[in-house]
């Protein structure tokens, strides 16, 4: 091991230990020896135990709900440990990225915190990013290293074809903004499609809703590509029931479910609620029995191998691996 | 008044902000600070900030991480909100000390055997004490993992019980094992009378979780690196678009120059001299004490300038392994018997280090002991461990939010640094030297 040098050295925080395992076990390796800890004065503290010289680093780390701010730091001292300890290249793995819905200054003085995190990542000593489903891909742009953005579209194709093969059903959008993610699946799938609109007087707070396009007697299958809170996708599966959908089943790849998402969720007209396990879900499933999870592991560990032996990505764009 | 200028105040210490901003007779900066249900930091800076000089407070603090990233927020929403410039005032500064465990003040790396045998495979030949790949390790030699308690456990009764655990018949040769055994016991027993000997926790680093440190292995034959994250924070503040940065009291002074931006350290030293000489009666017989080696530099200052006495405490602190429980020997240098002592430091947080070091000073005869520091964050069970103490009185600054811990510690008196900030802040804006707020003595 140690005679070969620049191996793949996979270390992960303390947010998502679960998705690390199980990308280390596909990629057959074990997760580098690490220990972060909190001190009490609550300074994170991270030591490495083995070397990481010159080898091809990659720190997986996750936003876990709620300590949000205690995850990045850890990740970028993390960065910065293995840059100092010369690493060859370090590439954080964010399956999702912190701060991507405040990533436009929409009002003034606004502080655009998706760009501050990339470059405190880059300051840290970020080589690489590999994420999934960005809020908006634009955020590539904020870095000036390279960023895979990878898509769960795929894993969530399957698991539709699986699920629900010979139903009725249609895709639908919970907000505008969505409309090119549900689009994109629809058209994979040869399905309709339709959209509701909503309007948001403010932050984590949802309005009126009106549906566009038809949902009648047809499973209505809700995509997008995060559920926080879940008032608009509680609110969304209550605008399709009304317009006569049969079922609805929302698709997400960014589970959150903070605050009272769970609730909401178990009240909701929603039959299921698919994420990806790019989040961590912690007993969220136990408390939540509509909640299904598709494992992304696969594809983030091929991205990983894959860069690290300088192979295309984008194949993984339209495949998941099995 | 000031004019062309804004305040703005983070969430840890709103009282400092607050009384700043009334010495220097201007409004707060109105802003949205909170966090969305996620956990995700959300700012919105109110008032109009194009063109003017921004000053942002925000101290080291609580929940540390959250602090740091409200900051950097802060910070750049300021800026690209098109203000003219934007300093940052940080009255204690976050990750300000280096995490010192398995290095020493040097930084070379502690003398110590690899404490985990090691079983498979070795990366390292280089390292000494690690054997050659190809030797067989008979079972006894696995039972050495208990070799770092019994070396600890012979630092502390100064007897050499340490056959047993070197006891391995398998002819594998640890060299450094065995020298670090005589090296210990033989400090420990220079220390002669004025030595107290513990078995407490880390001294300023108290791990919140022992059971996942005790469980931590490095892999064998590498030494563990610890992220050194000072650095790191003010490359952020940096990156974050901060155009200046003042401090008060750096743990380290090296630490100005991690920055590439001017960076003002001021000092609570005067404020402390004024308490010595206003508050203690007959200060001039009082000893000044430097609870380690590292604050006295610190502490010497004040004696000098005050004409005192000044005495010294050394800390041994030799981990055997990282897990230990540290077997720190403490020994004083200089004579306090009678008299009034005055513990001299720049930050408390676990309040280990000044509890024995009030300790050691009424074994050694002091009639009272006062603590004077200039940031008191009183983590984990700081104040119950001040309270059961032998310390008479811990003198701090409001460099953090003192209110919580006022109400729980009636020994404890607090300085105000607003008045400091406050001109700090007014000479930096009207473009003034500040360096007689520096008091180099």
């Amino acid at each position: 091991m140690g005679d070969m040098a620049n191996e793949i050295k996979l270390l992960t925080g303390n947010s998502h230990p679960k998705l690390a395992s199980l990308v280390a076990d596909r990629l057959g390796i074990q997760i580098a020896k690490t220990m972060s800890l909190n001190y009490s004065n609550q300074e994170t503290s991270v030591t490495i135990g083995e070397s990481v010289r010159d080898e091809d680093v990659f720190i997986l780390q996750s936003t876990a709900p709620g300590d949000i701010n205690d995850g990045l730091m850890e990740l970028l001292i993390m960065i910065h440990a293995c840059r100092t300890a010369s690493a060859r290249r370090i590439t954080a793995v964010i399956p999702n990225f912190p701060y991507a819905r405040q990533d436009k200054k929409d009002k003034s003085r606004a502080p655009i915190s998706a760009k501050l995190i990339a470059n405190m990542l880059q300051t840290a000593g970020c080589n690489h990013v590999i994420t999934m489903d960005l809020h908006a891909s634009q955020i590539q742009g904020f870095f000036n290293v390279p960023v895979d953005n990878l898509y769960a579209e795929p894993s969530v194709l399957r698991w539709i074809r699986e699920n629900l093969a010979g139903q009725e059903y249609v895709i639908v959008s919970p907000d505008a903004g969505g409309a090119k993610r549900a689009t994109s699946i629809a058209d994979r799938l040869d399905r309709g499609f339709a959209l509701i609109h909503k309007e948001r007087p403010r932050p984590n707070v949802v309005g009126r809703m009106v549906l566009v396009g038809d949902v009648v007697d047809k499973v209505a299958i809700l995509v997008d590509d995060m559920a926080d809170t879940c008032g608009t996708l509680a609110k969304a599966a209550a605008t399709v029931r009304e317009h006569g959908a049969r079922e609805v089943i929302a698709v997400v790849t960014h589970g959150i479910l903070s605050g009272d998402a769970i609730n909401i969720l178990n009240k909701s007209d929603l039959s299921q609620i698919v994420v990806t396990n790019t989040v961590p879900l912690g007993d969220k499933e136990r408390l939540c029995k509509k909640l299904r999870v598709i494992d992304v592991s696969p594809t983030i560990a091929e991205a990983i191998r894959r860069t690290h032996n300088g192979e295309s990505v984008s194949f993984l764009f339209n495949h998941a691996p099995a | 008044m000031v004019r062309n200028i804004v305040i703005l105040s983070g969430n840890s210490h709103p009282e400092l902000s607050e009384a700043v901003c009334n010495i220097l007779g201007v409004p707060a900066g109105n802003r949205v600070l909170s966090k969305f249900s996620v956990g995700e930091t959300r700012c919105e800076i109110q008032d109009s900030v194009r063109g003017k000089d921004v000053f942002i407070i925000q101290s080291g603090g609580g929940s540390i991480n959250d602090h740091l990233i409200e900051l950097c927020i802060m910070i750049s929403a300021c800026k690209t909100g098109s203000a003219k410039r934007v300093t940052a005032v940080l009255p204690l500064f976050p990750y300000s000390r280096q995490p010192d465990l398995p290095y020493n003040k040097i930084g070379a790396p502690l003398s110590k055997p690899p404490t985990e045998v090691p079983k498979e495979k070795y990366t390292f030949e280089s390292v000494p004490a690690t054997p050659a790949p190809g030797i067989t390790k008979t079972p006894s030699f696995n039972k050495e993992t208990d070799l770092a308690r019994v070396l600890s456990k012979t630092s502390l009764t100064n007897g050499n019980g340490n056959g047993n655990g070197n006891g391995n018949g398998n002819g594998v040769h640890r060299p450094n094992g065995d020298y670090f055994v005589n090296g210990d016991t033989t400090t420990s027993r220079a220390s002669t009378g004025s030595s107290l000997t513990h078995t407490a926790s880390f001294t300023t680093h108290d791990y919140e979780n022992p059971s996942l440190v005790s469980t931590f292995q490095a892999k064998p034959g590498y030494k563990r690196w610890v992220a050194q994250a000072g650095t790191l924070v003010a490359d952020l503040l940096t990156c974050a678009g901060a155009d200046h940065v003042v401090a008060l009291d750096l743990h380290d002074p090296q630490y100005q120059g991690f920055f590439d931006i001017p960076m003002d350290n001021l000092y609570g030293r005067p404020l402390l001299k004024r308490y010595i000489q206003q508050n203690i009666p007959d200060y001039k017989e009082a000893v000044i004490v430097s609870p380690d080696a590292g604050g006295a530099k610190r502490a010497t200052a004040i004696a000098d300038s005050l004409g005192m006495e000044f005495a010294l405490i050394h800390k041994e602190r030799r981990p055997t392994r990282i897990t230990d429980r540290q077997n720190a020997t403490m020994m004083l240098v200089g004579n306090v018997m009678n008299r009034v002592c005055i513990l001299i430091d720049d930050l408390a947080d676990t309040a280990n280090t000044i509890t024995r070091a009030a300790k050691l000073l009424r074994k050694e005869g002091a009639t009272a002991v006062y603590a004077l520091l200039t940031h008191g964050v009183f983590s984990g069970d700081a104040i119950q461990r001040i309270n059961a103490s032998a310390l008479d009185k811990v003198i701090v600054t409001n460099s953090v939010p003192q209110h919580e811990h006022r109400k729980l510690c009636p020994k404890l008196e607090v300085l105000d640094v607003a008045p400091i900030f406050a001109e700090a802040i007014r000479r930096i804006h009207h473009g003034e030297s500040i360096s007689v707020l520096f008091h180099y003595d």
